[in-house]
């Protein structure tokens, strides 16, 4: 489902961060992606979204090559998506309901639709009691719970995470892992950028590590590598 | 586009004029004033228009023919006159006339005419009173008449006319500078109230690309808000004009007579077709750069 063929980015003329990268992943896997600090995880995750372009190579979504997409049809390829970071990125204004409802009043969902979808996710991820508190209120696993939800109400194909447990506690941290488990168990391809080891160590799912611009190993059921 | 996202578009418009307070109502100040200004120019030019045109009405030619002229000259005086492309009207006015309405004019004190009734004791001449097909010309063609054969004196009231034409085009054209600087400055306010909305959003502007939204989507809250702040800010000034004009209307009615002005109504049915879409215009052209310069979806 995502095809990464020799992808290359470097920011301005000499900050190579990516070289060579090639990568396959099929519908319905959870992958981690792991690697020092500045390897280049949130790049590839932000390639991925088609929010910033690679310098040489393309990456197929769906059979579409995302590096061609035109600036309008960017959107609708991202509709598919679903997108979860470390600092939650909720609107502080609004109410739990209302910040996962807003990714799909804005992509002209009906309220109707919205009003039966909304209280559904919410209980996939636990917070169906907590729909009217605000974000302010919320513990922190909390709110990346509702993160969580907000990435997952519009029932993409793929959901990224980059780095969802990085301002949690370890057992915080296991809990949004197994939130994202399973919702890769129910058929959404899950790719996480972490630096969690334990948790990659408990999970035995396929990772990728990327280090000095490469990929230097991607293994089925692998563990956080203490190389570094 | 949806009735219903129309909704949500008003609702955020509104939700980002509220939240941006003092510079939502000095954005619709600014324009109040600008169009409060513009209103005013057009209210007293449509006035001094109508006076002008009365005065227009009255502006005319008088040509006193020479005495001594004969009948020849006075003939081809006369199809001269008839045949100038700017001359629309040619009156005979013949020295008893002249007197009988000297004498109209001066009504009680018609006595101090007492001997020069008798035609040959008229001291009065005949002439001609001319219009000119543009008021504006009439100096003009006053100058070219004066060399007429046959042709006295040429009297046509300038000193009041032309100060007065000259007077009219001058406020135009101050009027037009003033506005011009005060558009700017509207446009200005407007596109950085709409910065400071883009500024306070940009997490949720985040987001939306995030999760799919499309650029103009995300473009028309910001687009409204402008439109609004455009429409509010010319709102105000209409109903000020109206209340004021109506106001100035009656006080002139009661103490100065002569002066006819257009009735309040008809002033405001002019004023909103100007102001309003030049309200909802300089919105749009101010949140339009805004939307350009710094949503940069
Ligand atoms: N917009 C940018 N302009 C220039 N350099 C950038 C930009 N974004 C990232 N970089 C650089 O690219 C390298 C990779 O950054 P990236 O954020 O992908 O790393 P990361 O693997 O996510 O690191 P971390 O684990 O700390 O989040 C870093 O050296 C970073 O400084
Ligand atoms: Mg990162």
């Amino acid at each position: 489902m995502i095809e990464i063929h020799h992808l290359y980015k470097k920011y301005g003329s000499d900050v190579h961060v990516l070289e060579d990268i090639n990568l396959t992943i099929d519908r319905g896997e959870f992958v981690f992606v792991v690697g020092s600090s500045g390897a280049g995880k949130s790049t590839l995750l932000k390639l991925l979204l088609r929010e910033i372009l690679p310098t040489k190579g393309f990456i197929k979504v769906f059979g579409r090559d995302i590096t061609r997409l035109r600036k309008r049809e960017i959107p609708y390829f991202r509709r598919n998506i679903g997108m979860i970071f470390q600092d939650f990125r909720l609107l502080e204004d609004r109410n739990v309901f209302e910040n996962v409802a807003f990714s799909l009043r804005v992509i002209g969902v009906s309220t109707r639709e919205i009003n039966k979808r909304v209280p559904l996710t919410l209980k996939l991820v636990g917070l169906q009691d907590k729909a009217l508190k605000n974000p302010g209120e919320l513990s922190g696993g909390e709110q990346q719970r509702v993160c969580v939800a907000r990435a997952i109400v519009n029932r993409p194909a793929v959901v990224l995470a980059d780095e969802p447990t990085g301002n949690l506690d370890p057992n915080t941290s296991m809990e949004i892992m197994k939130l994202l488990h399973d919702i890769n168990v129910r058929g959404t391809t899950v790719i996480v950028a972490t630096h969690a080891k334990e948790l990659v160590d408990y999970f035995q799912k396929r990772v990728v590590v990327l280090e000095g611009n490469r990929v230097i190993s991607d293994r089925e059921r692998g563990v956080y590598l203490n190389a570094y | 586009m949806h009735i219903k996202s129309l909704f949500y578009f008003f609702k955020e418009a509104l939700r980002g004029i509220v939240r941006n307070g003092w510079m939502s109502i000095a954005s619709m100040g600014v324009v109040s004033i600008t169009l409060l200004i513009l209103g005013s120019f057009v209210v007293l030019s449509f006035n001094v228009d109508l006076v002008t045109h009365d005065l227009k009405e009255d502006v005319q030619i008088v040509l006193y023919i020479d005495e001594k002229a004969n009948e020849g000259t006075r003939a081809v005086l006369h199809s001269k006159l008839v045949a100038h492309p700017q001359v629309s009207e040619v009156r005979f006015v013949d020295k008893e006339e002249a007197m009988g309405r000297l004498k109209e004019k001066l009504g009680d004190r018609s006595r101090l005419l007492e001997g020069y009734e008798k035609p040959e004791d008229n001291p009065l001449r005949d002439s001609y009173e001319l219009r000119t097909s543009i008021p504006e010309e009439i100096s003009a063609v006053a100058a070219q008449i004066e060399s007429y054969p046959g042709v006295a004196e040429v009297d046509y009231g300038s000193g009041v006319v032309e100060p007065l034409f000259q007077f009219t085009g001058l406020v135009r054209w101050i009027g037009l500078a003033f506005m011009a600087g005060l558009a700017v400055t509207t446009v200005f306010l407007i596109a950085h109230t709409i910065r400071l909305t883009v500024y306070v959003r940009r997490k949720e502007i985040m987001i939306m690309k995030y999760v799919g939204a499309t650029d103009w989507f995300i473009r028309w809250p910001f687009l409204f808000e402008g439109l609004i702040l455009g429409l509010i800010g010319a709102v105000i000034p209409v109903i000020v004009i109206f209340y004021g004009y109506q106001a100035a209307a009656l006080w002139m009615r009661s103490n100065i007579y002569f002066v006819s002005l257009l009735p309040p109504e008809k002033i405001v049915e002019k004023v909103v077709k100007i102001l309003l879409p030049l309200g909802v215009a300089l919105g749009i052209v101010g949140s339009t750069i805004s939307v350009r310069r710094f949503l940069r979806v």
